[in-house]
């Protein structure tokens, strides 16, 4: 089901065409970076710390460089040290230990060999003597009065510091007088949340493959959000120019956040140089756990003031995110999720903390989930109390264009309340709780973010064309830029080959994040496409004998009075007699990026002998903006929901006292499967983002913000125990079922 | 003059104020002129925020043009996922 508001009517925008990289998917022979094997290649293993914090006394890696295979070992002393303050000193300190080992898991050196085994056998036999340190693994731990420091090297972000602390960042957004509402306030709601670790659970573990050859010149082969951030980063950890790495985009199998950043490359990069051989790396499971980014755990305290009438007059809200062991921490984020309603009164405080635990990366809308889970309980809660639908007292309260967003600024053209008026006229909503279960609701936002992209677009000879942009292609964008482009040209969708290029065929284009791909990217194919079109009515203005200003294109055909309409093959075939190949580039830094909100539904039943949860029925309501691939869309809808309800049923890091996990494997730490699941229903609303030509918002992050809340008020509802602590996993339900 | 909206963590500079205006037809000139006045806030607003103009949010936002009735705020850096 599709809301449409005022959508012009496009021919190939909108429609679901087989996806261009169907076919190689779905017959397996789409290539993935751990696909690659070279001539020579050898295969790389990491020794990783065992102790949770520890200063490295000595390595001795020279057992270990005499055994059998073994090409080539590095260690931390193989890598530039950055100076603290280059922004990739944490991402260069985490891909190899340097002097301190910050946590369980992190790399300290890493062996080539001919085969995957005996890099495995060296790996065991580099002796290493260690100093313990204290390890802090909580919040409370990080933030106590003299608190042993996680990382020395950690300056606060965000506001004065007088040297090294555990404290990552601190954040204080406030307007209006807080105080004054509270105490006015006919209903004040004040709560509790937690929230654990949990990881992004992509399918395909971190891989690549890296030859350097005999000029010093890089080939790397990798799985990312963003190959040019592989290249710059990769460059910056061995102290490289750009210009000596080429990184082509493998196929990727999932990255929701967690591929924003490297972990392998320089590693496989500096083991290829030593080696003079080519060497593929590639992470297991446990490896992927306890060593790549999960998103941080949390604790909140919310408070929020309401009239009786349901006007939501204020909010006070403290978060404390536990970002791992180094500071990627973007600031306020996670509160944005307020951002959904007017507060005109409102106070929110973020920090991070720093653990001896893995370096925290995003995931989906990275901080929001969390924050999202607390406030929109706590406004169920109201609700509640004041007997109120809970669609009604988030449409009394909902932003709309011109109200400020938390940081200040006035939103843009939006669709909460048109999300909001979609779900409560649903099949879904409309029908009545089976028996036995309860209903209930959440919402969400996200900023979503413009930032580079490039793409060139190249007629081919008979009329057919190629796109190409440097955008990996993790949830559909070949699709959509393909489908933009039809549309702009005037041709058919299966005649565009969308290509992702490497770094050396496209222009810079930034990571694939802020689920910004087809809105930046798309916007540059439709450059590219447009500056095309005044090329091809030029040519066909030469070839009809024409003016420029005679000639008009409509429907991929150049048309002028009196005059037979050209079709765009028989300008292309005239391309060589006209002016040579018809190519454009178009590049950009976009702004305009469109906020995307939902509103999500759930029916479920608790088992009150077990704790079980078992989801009934899902209903995700979110804005596209302008759904380009409406099944792409619906697709990032459905996951991003099923994410959420792992979060919030199952997921978790469990750590032994010294920072080790204990559930290490997927069969431990359990991401939720079909069987758990029914199908989950999507609602696409189309509120058109008066910022970009077809009217995109993206979509693949927000999905992910309201299922927490949505199941949990749920639970709520079906348990009358208001359920404040993430997962809520059977043990906890059946320990809050028998509290009350 | 184009007014700046500041987060609560630069107020420190301005003693608390929450909107000041400055000079400037970008928002680099804007940020030169409040360092004048504010020292310190200059470099906070360089490396530590993003700015929002007419709408659009920019992680590099000094060469942006701005009239004097633009609204300038100042926000965390934003990344996504």
């Amino acid at each position: 089901m599709t809301v449409t508001d005022d959508r012009p009517t496009y021919k190939w925008v909108g429609t679901r065409p087989i996806r261009h990289d169907g076919y190689e998917k779905v017959t397996g022979k789409a290539r993935f970076a751990a696909d690659l094997d070279l001539p020579g290649q050898l295969h790389a293993a990491y020794l990783r710390s065992p102790h949770g914090h520890a200063r490295i006394l000595s390595i001795d890696t020279a057992a270990a460089a005499g055994m059998p295979g073994v090409k080539a070992v590095v260690t931390g002393a193989d890598f530039p040290d950055l100076d603290p303050t280059d922004p990739n000193f944490d991402v260069s300190v985490n891909v190899m230990a340097r002097g301190t080992v910050l946590y369980n898991g992190h790399a300290l050196a890493a062996v080539a060999a001919s085969t995957r085994a005996e890099a495995a056998a060296a790996v065991a036999a580099i002796q290493v003597e260690y100093e313990l340190l204290p390890v802090i693994l909580t919040l409370e731990e990080s933030m106590a009065d003299g608190a042993p420091l996680v990382n020395e090297h950690n300056i606060t972000k965000f506001v004065e510091s007088d040297g090294p602390s555990n404290l990552a960042t601190s954040n204080v957004v406030e307007r209006g007088d807080v105080e004054a509402a509270f105490a006015a306030a006919d209903l004040v709601v004040e709560r509790e949340f937690d929230t654990a670790y949990v990881h992004q659970g992509y399918i395909e573990p971190h891989a690549c493959v890296v030859d350097v050859g005999p000029n010093g010149k890089a080939d790397i082969w990798a799985s990312s959000q963003g190959h040019f951030m592989v290249r710059a980063l990769t460059a910056s950890v061995l102290g490289w120019e750009t210009s000596r790495i080429k990184v082509t985009p493998a196929e990727i199998g999932g990255g929701f956040g967690g591929k924003t950043t490297i972990y392998l490359e320089p590693v496989a990069a500096r083991l290829s140089e030593k080696s003079g051989r080519p060497v593929k790396l590639v992470l297991t499971r446990e490896e992927v756990l306890r060593a790549t980014g999960p998103a941080p755990a949390s604790k909140s305290r919310i408070k929020i003031a309401a009239s009786n009438d349901g006007e939501l007059t204020a909010i006070d809200c403290w978060f404390g995110y536990v970002v791992g062991c180094t500071n990627d921490f973007a600031g306020l984020v996670g509160a944005m999720s307020v951002a959904s309603y007017k507060f005109p009164n409102l106070k929110l405080e973020a920090i991070g903390a720093l653990t001896n635990t893995p370096k925290s990366a995003a995931y989906r809308a990275p901080s929001a989930p969390q924050a999202a889970f607390a406030i929109e309980s706590v406004i169920d809660e109201i609700a509640q109390t004041l007997d109120m639908d809970p669609i009604d007292i988030r449409l009394r309260n909902a932003v709309v264009e011109g109200d400020p967003t938390a940081m200040g600024m006035p939103h843009p053209r939006i669709g909460f309340v048109e999300c909001l008026e979609a779900l409560r006229d649903s099949d879904h909503y409309r029908s009545p709780v089976p028996d036995g279960a309860a209903r209930g609701i959440g919402a969400g936002f996200w900023f979503n973010i413009g930032e580079q992209s490039s793409a060139t677009v190249n007629l081919n000879e008979d009329g057919t064309a190629t796109v190409i942009t440097g955008s990996p292609d993790i949830g559909g964008s070949r699709a959509s830029m393909a489908l933009m482009a039809a549309e702009e040209l005037g041709i058919d969708v299966y005649s565009i080959t969308p290509v992702v290029a490497d770094t050396e065929s496209v222009g810079f284009t930034d990571v694939t994040e802020g689920s910004r791909a087809t809105f930046s990217t798309g916007m540059a194919v439709v450059n590219a496409c447009r500056d095309l079109i005044e090329e091809l009515r030029a040519r066909a203005a030469t070839i009809l004998g024409v003016d420029l200003d005679a000639v008009t294109w409509v429907d991929g055909t150049a048309v002028t009075d009196g005059k037979d309409p050209l079709p765009l093959s028989a300008i292309t075939a005239k391309a060589k007699s006209t002016g040579g190949p018809l190519t454009v580039t178009a590049s950009l830094n976009a702004g305009g990026a469109g906020p995307s909100f939902a509103v999500h539904c759930c029916d479920l039943t608790v088992d009150e002998e077990t704790g079980q949860v078992t989801i009934l029925r899902y209903t995700a309501v979110q804005d596209a903006g302008t759904a380009i691939h409406p099944s792409y869309v619906e697709g990032q809808l459905q996951g991003g929901t099923v994410q959420g309800i792992g979060w919030a049923l199952n997921e978790e890091y469990i750590f032994d006292d010294a920072g080790s996990m204990e559930n290490a494997s997927f069969l431990d730490y359990r991401i939720p499967v079909a069987s758990d699941l029914p199908m989950i229903d999507t609602i696409v609303v189309e509120v058109p983002n008066p910022a970009h030509p077809y009217g995109v918002r993206g979509v693949g992050e927000t999905g992910i913000v309201p299922p927490m809340a949505t199941v949990a008020n749920a639970i709520t509802r079906a348990t009358s125990i208001r359920m404040t602590s993430l997962p809520m996993s059977p043990p906890k339900i059946l320990a809050a079922l028998d509290t009350d | 003059m184009p007014r700046v909206h500041l987060m609560s963590d630069h107020r420190r500079f301005t003693g608390g104020e929450a909107v000041v205006e400055a000079g400037g037809a970008t928002v680099g000139a804007v940020i030169a002129e409040l360092e004048q006045r504010f020292p310190g806030l200059g470099d906070a607003l360089t490396h530590g925020a993003s700015a929002g103009v007419n709408g659009e949010i920019h992680s590099e936002p000094q060469y942006l043009e701005v009239d004097p009735d633009t609204d300038i705020y100042f926000v965390a850096p934003l990344t996504g996922g």
